[in-house]
């Protein structure tokens, strides 16, 4: 009896030590609320860089979520690069599994300051934990003249400088691309669409003739965005939706059109359109490039890849990754930047693109005769390079995730429940405003 | 002769119970550091507006989180759908389960294949069900809709269509929790003593009678604990959303959303911490207050029957 009041009380006193702990740590945190972010960048900013002729030998470790051919194609890039590099860098590559998984553990090990030398990273994984990204504008400076750098993609540059600091280096970047059924188009007389009224021309045939629905879309909130920036309107931003305009309500009325009158449909059970489109169940549907590699079109159909259709101005999503750096030691952070010049040269940026049908991220890699040679054969690439001039990344800050998240599931509901634009135009507004403002 | 009163012995005597508490302490501070701490510590966050887990900071304390909580549909949907799901998939279950292991138990030959194949779904990846059951819930090629079509029913969009959802959702679930409660009731049964069949037998007692008057009641402590740990459970349902709507979404719309889902993508992708957490503290107290009403409805019944 008497043993189990003591071990009552060492229980308890157990559990208040744990309390005071937990409170402790809270408390020295808070106080170090005030010098946030601006500090702690500009600490690695003034620290001084390796000089690249100086880095000493040394294991880099590189997170990711390739799998199959992508992670092939990484894998023997760093291969080459481990072998070849004259500092003796070894750059260990960690599968951490899907995005998801990726994201979550980079969360996780953020809280925990274990964090990796390399990762890919979407920038809205970031957002609670920027004062940990490595700002590479120091590296860029001192080993790229103005023409290296702007070799980059226009796009890929300001996605990596939304911070206010190069956060990252543009790795495995994709667009969201038109497949269509060619066989069951030609059949029909049409032609890949240029512009809305082909959408909603391709619609009616389809229904008509056929009684087949004509398309859909993977990326709702994706859809959202680039349908409105067609338009001419805008997205959103910190301060909430800016589609609150004639053109914005123009937009997401012709969209619910397009599910209320049967010429779209939602993804639903099929989880993605590749299969669908495949199986000939549905005519066209607007994707990543990437997803080429899965569709299979039934015996005796061929597909047909084409860019987006614009109205007012043509707007294209682009998505994938970049590679940030995490590392705070400053002969690691040399020794990584060494590896991150390697993995987006022109040569290896032409060699991934081709082996995984993602896209060069430098002009010079278009434009080079090897990926030139490989467009001729690929019409999701010449469709990618077409469309170029459209693309476009999501902005991200404080939220934006959350309404790409909860806008595909409102944009789902009103699809379902067949609201109307207007309807639909005043509840996203709502949606948006409620979680930004 | 051992003098007792020497203090060594009395040094020793006085230190018998810390001897217990030593053996104790690995699993004491293994709980501490992964369940008494992170509980107090989600009970904090829960009150810390804008809290960021990577820096440890926050703007305020106070009861903001809560407020946003019960101010969010989804957070409300969550709550109705986790209801929902608990109060049909446990029931339906436990009863169900408790007439196959009844069968199953009756069986002469071949009891051994049918325990193993009853059991089967206990210890398959809730994932990979999830990936047969989505086919089978499939509108255009599913196995469910094609029985339904043979009995001249229309075929139902199980997993498109937000009204379905949770039909859905509850009917893979009972499938999947019937694994568990049939083991245990079948070890529960292979306990009650046969003499009293026997006995039954002897006066040519109807079978149903024999189910209701002999075997319910003898199981009643089990069928206690299936509908406790079943409860806690369902509350707690997670995996079987995530498995059969594909790992993208809660259904049709979020249409199948549960409270622990809710937690997970506010932690995972909204980085919400504080809302998650203020989710997990409601979760908490529901569990905890349902759990003691059951304790105390199952513990009055115990005394009366003991008298």
């Amino acid at each position: 009896m008497k043993m189990k009041r003591i071990l009552c009380v060492l229980l308890s006193a157990m559990m208040l030590l744990c309390m005071f702990t937990a409170c402790g740590d809270t408390a020295t945190d808070d106080t170090s609320n005030s010098n946030s972010d601006s500090e702690s960048n500009s600490d690695s900013e003034t620290a001084t860089l390796v000089d690249s002729a100086d880095i000493e030998a040394c294991e880099i470790v590189f997170w990711h979520a390739m799998s199959n051919a992508q992670e092939a194609a990484l894998t023997a890039i760093t291969d080459e690069f481990n072998a070849t590099n004259e500092w003796g860098i070894t750059v260990t590559l960690v599968n951490q599994g899907a995005y998801n998984d990726l994201s979550t553990k980079l969360t996780a090990s953020a809280a925990s300051d274990t964090l990796p030398d390399l990762s890919q990273a979407y920038n809205n994984w970031v957002t609670s934990y920027i004062d940990k990204i490595i700002p590479l504008d120091d590296f860029v400076e001192r080993d790229y003249d103005e023409m290296d750098y702007e070799d980059i993609l226009q796009s890929y540059r300001d996605e990596n400088s939304e911070f206010g600091f190069i956060s990252g280096m543009p790795f495995n970047k994709s667009t969201y691309l038109y497949f269509y059924n060619k066989t069951l188009f030609d059949q029909l007389g049409l032609s890949a669409p240029e512009t809305w009224d082909d959408l909603i021309n391709i619609g009616k045939t389809f229904q008509e003739e056929l009684g087949m629905v004509s398309l859909g879309y993977d990326d709702l909130a994706g859809l959202i965005e680039a349908t409105l920036l067609q338009n001419g309107a805008e997205y959103i931003s910190e301060d909430g939706a800016e589609f609150d305009t004639e053109e914005g309500l123009e937009a997401i009325t012709y969209l619910m059109d397009l599910y209320n009158n049967g010429y779209a449909r939602l993804v639903g059970e099929d989880l993605y359109f590749s299969g669908p489109l495949g199986n000939c169940l549905i005519g066209a549907y607007v994707g990543s490039s990437t997803g080429v590699s899965y569709i299979t079109m039934n015996e005796g159909y061929e597909l047909g890849v084409s860019t987006l259709p614009g109205n007012v101005t043509n707007a294209a999503n682009t998505a994938g990754t970049n590679v940030m750096m995490f590392t705070t030691d400053a002969n690691k952070q040399a020794a990584a930047w060494e590896y991150l010049k390697y993995l987006t040269n022109t040569e290896n940026t032409v060699y991934w693109a081709m082996e995984t049908g993602y896209m060069p991220i430098r002009t010079s890699g278009f434009e080079s005769e090897e990926y030139q040679a490989y467009m001729e054969t690929s019409e999701a690439a010449q469709a990618c390079y077409a469309q170029q001039e459209a693309y476009f990344a999501s902005s991200n800050f404080d939220g934006s995730y959350d309404v790409r998240n909860d806008i595909g599931t409102k944009f789902e509901e009103l699809v379902l429940s067949g609201a109307d634009g207007q309807t639909a135009y005043d509840e996203l507004i709502a949606l948006v405003n409620g979680i930004l403002q | 002769m051992k003098d007792y009163s020497s203090p060594v012995y009395t040094v020793r005597r006085k230190l018998r119970p810390f001897k217990g508490f030593l053996y104790l302490l690995p699993s004491i501070i293994i709980l501490c550091v992964f369940t008494i701490y992170p509980l107090i510590k989600t009970f904090m966050m829960s009150f810390m507006e804008d809290y960021n887990l990577v820096n440890g900071t926050y703007t305020a304390i106070n009861l903001e989180n809560y407020k946003e909580l019960f101010s969010d549909a989804t957070f409300l949907a969550a709550l109705k759908n986790t209801g929902i799901y608990v109060i049909f998939v446990v029931p339906i279950s436990v009863v169900l389960s408790l007439i196959i292991a009844v069968f199953i138990n009756d069986v002469v030959r071949g009891k051994a294949i049918f325990q193993t194949l009853y059991f089967l779904p206990y210890v398959t990846s809730v994932i990979a069900i999830g990936l047969v059951w989505r086919w089978m819930f499939n509108s255009n090629y599913g196995l469910i809709n094609s029985i339904l079509n043979l009995f001249g029913i229309e075929s139902i969009e199980w997993l498109n269509l937000p009204k379905y959802a949770m039909p859905a959702l509850i009917i893979f679930s009972v499938w999947k929790s019937l694994a568990f409660n049939i083991l245990i009731f079948l070890s529960g049964l292979q306990t009650i003593p046969q003499d009293i069949y026997r006995a039954a037998r002897v006066d040519s007692t109807p079978k149903m009678r024999v189910f209701f008057k002999l075997t319910v009641p003898q199981m009643r402590p089990i069928i206690v604990y299936a509908f406790m740990m079943g409860f806690i459970s369902a509350f707690k349902v997670y995996n079987e959303v995530y498995s059969l709507f594909g790992g993208t979404r809660a259904g049709p719309a979020n249409s199948a959303i549960t409270v622990v889902y809710y937690i997970y993508s506010k932690f995972y992708n909204s980085y919400r911490y504080g809302i998650a957490a203020a989710a997990a503290v409601v979760l908490f107290v529901i569990i905890f207050v349902f759990t003691m009403i059951e304790r105390y409805v199952t513990r009055d019944r115990d005394k009366v029957k003991s008298k």
